[in-house]
């Protein structure tokens, strides 16, 4: 109950007058059958009223979008399986910018400080654009199998590149030249996020060990998983005004949150249809709505802070994906 | 009528020229008869009916609907649209001519996630821009220009054909998918201007055929396949690769859409109709090689696995084939273990009995989110749910196609030995066997299951007992020992003589299982006197001298010899031999 408080109490600073820019990544729905006309509309969806509605803004057809977000110049770029796809009028139109070495790409994340440099994270290790996607370079990351579920620029320093590979956390201090090993070797990374206000502070998301937390950058880190009784964690978002207060998006479990920056974690799941959590976002402009994107669930929406939910949209759908502008 | 209908077939094709290949254009027209009185919205069908004159009108409103219809969609479209088209585009309207061309605009085509997939989109892709080069990004579904895509999809077409010539396809010898690679090869040989590729899609159709060819039996693709689905791999004559073979082989000689038996799961499934309607003509070589079975022979082969992602050390680790084929059966194996996810069929007898179900064969059934996220990269402990949507029986106890880590074999001829190591706690702990209900006879003595399939008689000795479960079309043998093996015999009338000879052959025959329990390996004397030891841990023995697997050739038996990695594969028959070189892009005879 004190930890609901909390999250309510924190939630209620609503930013005021701003807007925010939702997008969301459906990767196909369980009512998807082969060869049938009446199949879901799926693909990149965005939503500018806070999720009380949202537009198809991805392709007509099923491509298989993992993730979208925007990049600071307003391009919205792609990652979907037919390659990396960027669109320069808010999802009217799409160009693939990559060719056919580059396929299954999971995650993209833009270079804050250059809009103009992606990465991407791919089933065949991680990619990287200088030119806004007109060329594409490997940048191998020495691993045998370099399959890498996320990347994460550094926003404080956007020659420091992570990237979760199924051998753990590697980093690269030269803009993906080099990568080395972190202290967090030998576990599968699913996801990397970095703190909203103290760049320093990290936390990655894993197969089967939870969550853990760096306060160094990625130097050390520390186990974050007491009360988590589903270790498989795909998602983490941190509040935007308290870095105290996480959410953790499982596979079984739904949704978790913390409110003593991982000290303890406590289940909150109530309504959650489906409890396979595969991403997460909270609103910067109104911190006490929670979204979370289910695997076969389609996406939920709480507006107390994660306490409840509610379906919103994509009934049965696979939210892979959800990013804010 | 009916005969002077195929005249006019053959009339309108100019093809039927017996010197050419009698039996190709006797059966090419038979098909497209056949297909062009169709009246599904279907690609085949429509270039049927406009090329043999039979229903222009149709063929436009069938096209007309094809370029509307969101039902078919992404790689299967791609080329499929733009094969009709090339095949009918001058006898069209121009209003169709815009559709098609706009279709390739507003059409976003999903590029798919395995071998056969790509191989369909680019070959669409690189049809499509060749046929309207020059055009901007904005004309493009994918927002790339005419050259772009060209480039592309030759650069991958090219990647593709000298990896397969090489180290081999990942979706290998796949009585199912063969389909979605021949006829793209067809389209592309049949419409590519650019010389090269035109002769490298030739090539590939060679090879693919070849490939074939070398483990086939009176229609039947017999061997370890790659991929398969359940109802092909139980009623091999039913599998789209008999469709081939009856056009190119001239196997089976019944055709395969009027027999009930072995009818197609997908009736409409006339890709063959592009193979009908093209130029592309197979080398008398490969047709002597699919039916000449006047003597028997090993036939192996090393293949590839298909892109392991993570939780494996190699991206492409090697696969090995034994097969040997007769005129009355085929036995053939790969090596084992996890080589393909979903729809493995790692070993079977094939016997040419004439009837359905010609098959027998035993597996593990086995499923894991691990083994799909060695190849796809959804999450892992959410994929066997989400395979499960498409292909309905992926944890399913009681599949038919499976690859399992717990499963190996080794093969000397016509004696295979099958082990099985099943770790406890695994969601199906049994194995199963698939036994026709029509064969002739099947009793068990001394150990033995025994079979005759007509004049073909199979024996399996299982190193464990199993009970048996009646089902609509078979006996399922199945066994709950986590460890176990089957020793399987087979032999023929022309081989043994009597169906009692053989069953009398094999009480000479000694199984040494006294290691088993420790070291789960065995030792066999078959009839011939050839003694067999295997150990699960990869120990391979013929009388003493230890088989290497890694010494199989790319291909090795006296049809096709290649070696691994050269590019050059050359096929044998009675003192000829023709060579494809993907090397140089040469064919020597």
């Amino acid at each position: 109950m004190f930890i609901m408080l909390t999250v309510l109490a924190v939630a209620g600073a609503e930013a005021v007058g701003q807007t925010e820019t939702l997008v969301m990544s459906v990767l196909s729905s369980r009512k998807h059958r082969l060869n049938v006309s009446d199949n879901p509309v799926v693909g990149v969806f965005v939503s500018t009223d806070g999720g009380e509605t949202w537009e198809h803004r991805g392709w007509k057809e099923y491509i298989r979008t993992f993730y979208t977000e925007a990049a600071s110049d307003g391009v919205i770029w792609s990652a979907c399986g037919n390659g990396v796809l960027r669109s320069d009028d808010g999802g009217k139109h799409w160009r693939i910018t990559t060719g056919w070495r580059i396929t299954e790409v999971l995650k993209i994340d833009c270079d804050p400080s250059d809009p103009s440099t992606v990465y991407a994270a791919t089933a065949y290790g991680i990619f990287k654009t200088a030119d806004s996607g007109e060329t594409w370079e490997e940048k191998p990351l020495g691993l045998k199998l370099p399959f890498a579920s996320d990347v994460l620029v550094d926003r404080s320093d956007s020659r420091r590149i992570f990237a979760a590979t199924e051998e753990g956390l590697l980093m690269s201090r030269d803009a993906g030249e080099t990568w080395a090993p972190t202290a967090l070797q030998a576990k599968q990374i699913r996801v990397i996020v970095q703190d909203p206000v103290r760049p320093e502070v990290l936390w990655v998301g894993t197969e089967n060990d939870g969550v853990f937390r760096s306060s160094d950058g990625g130097r050390t880190w520390m186990q974050r998983s007491a009360g988590l009784r589903h270790q498989t964690v795909y998602a983490i978002a941190v509040h935007p005004n308290n870095p105290s207060i996480l959410y953790a998006g499982t596979h079984g479990g739904g949704v978790y949150i913390t409110v003593n920056g991982g000290e303890r974690w406590t289940r909150s799941s109530k309504g959650l249809g489906i409890p396979v959590v595969h991403c997460l976002l909270v609103m910067k402009t109104r911190p006490n709505v929670v979204f979370a994107g289910t695997l076969n669930g389609g996406l939920y929406r709480s507006t107390d802070g994660g306490r409840t939910w509610k379906l919103n949209s994509q009934d049965q759908g696979q939210i892979w994906g959800l990013s804010t502008q | 009528m009916k005969l002077l209908l195929l005249a006019a077939v053959c009339f309108v094709l100019g093809s039927c020229t017996a010197q050419d290949d009698p039996v190709f254009d006797v059966r090419s027209s038979r098909l497209l008869e056949v297909v062009s009185a169709e009246n599904e919205v279907s690609p085949y069908v429509i270039a049927a009916k406009v090329r043999t004159g039979r229903d222009l009108a149709g063929a436009c409103l069938l096209l007309d609907s094809l370029t509307r219809d969101r039902a078919m969609g992404g790689m299967f479209y791609a080329y499929s649209l733009i094969g009709a088209y090339l095949f009918t585009r001058d006898a069209l309207p121009d209003s169709l001519h815009a559709k098609v061309r706009l279709a390739f605009r507003d059409r976003t085509m999903y590029r798919g996630d395995t071998e056969n997939h790509w191989v369909m989109y680019y070959t669409g892709l690189y049809l499509a821009a060749q046929t309207w080069p020059g055009e901007g990004r904005d004309t493009w579904f994918n927002g790339k220009s005419s050259e772009e895509n060209f480039q592309e999809a030759a650069e991958w077409l090219g990647h593709w054909m000298t990896t397969s010539a090489t180290i081999g396809q990942g979706e290998f010898d796949s009585p199912t998918y063969i389909t979605t690679f021949l006829t793209p090869m067809i389209v592309l040989h049949e419409f590519a201007e650019d010389p090269v590729m035109k002769k490298r899609a030739g090539m590939m159709l060679d090879l693919l055929f070849a490939d074939f060819a070398a483990e086939h039996l009176e229609g039947n693709y017999g061997g370890g396949h790659s991929r398969d689905y359940p109802e092909d791999i139980i009623n091999p004559l039913g599998a789209p690769s008999t469709m081939w073979a009856w056009l190119y082989f001239g196997k089976p000689e019944f055709e395969q859409w009027e027999e009930a038996r072995f009818r197609p799961r997908n009736r409409g499934g006339w890709e063959t109709a592009f193979g009908a309607l093209g130029s592309y003509r197979l080398p008398p070589m490969i047709r002597s090689i699919a039916t000449d079975r006047s003597e028997p022979y090993v036939h192996t082969e090393t293949k590839r696995v298909r892109n392991v992602i993570r939780l494996g050390t190699e991206k492409n680790p090697p696969v090995y084939k034994y097969t040997y084929v007769t005129s009355d059966y085929i036995l053939g194996s790969l090596h084992g273990g996890i080589l393909q996810p979903i729809q493995q069929h790692t070993w079977d007898v094939t016997f040419a009995s004439g009837r359905p179900n010609n098959t027998i064969f035993t597996l593990h059934p086995y499923a894991s989110g691990k083994e799909l996220a060695m190849f796809f990269p959804e999450e892992i402990k959410f994929l066997a749910d989400e395979v499960d949507r498409y292909h309905l029986v992926y944890t399913s106890p009681d599949k038919w196609n499976s690859s399992s880590p717990y499963e190996r074999t080794f093969q000397h001829r016509n004696t295979l030995i099958v082990l099985y190591n099943i770790k406890e706690g695994e969601m199906h702990p049994h194995i199963d066997g698939f036994f026709p209900k029509n064969l002739d006879e099947r009793m068990e003595s001394a150990g033995w299951i025994l079979c005759r399939a007509g004049k073909v008689y199979v024996a399996l000795h299982p190193v464990r007992r199993g009970q048996w479960i009646e089902e609509t079309v078979n006996w399922r043998w199945r066994s709950h020992q986590l460890k176990n093996g089957v020793i399987v015999e087979v032999g023929s009338e022309r081989e043994d003589g009597s169906w009692e000879a053989f069953r009398t052959s094999l009480a000479t025959t000694r199984l040494d299982t006294s290691a088993f329990n420790t070291t789960l390996s065995l030792s066999y004397r078959n009839r011939q006197g050839v003694d067999l030891r295997f150990s699960f841990d990869g120990t391979r023995m013929v009388n003493g001298k230890e088989i290497h697997l890694t010494d199989y050739g790319f291909f090795e038996g006296p049809f096709l010899q290649s070696e691994r990695g050269s590019g050059r594969i050359t096929m044998r028959y009675k003192g000829r031999s023709r060579t494809l070189d993907f090397n140089t892009t040469e064919i020597m005879e």
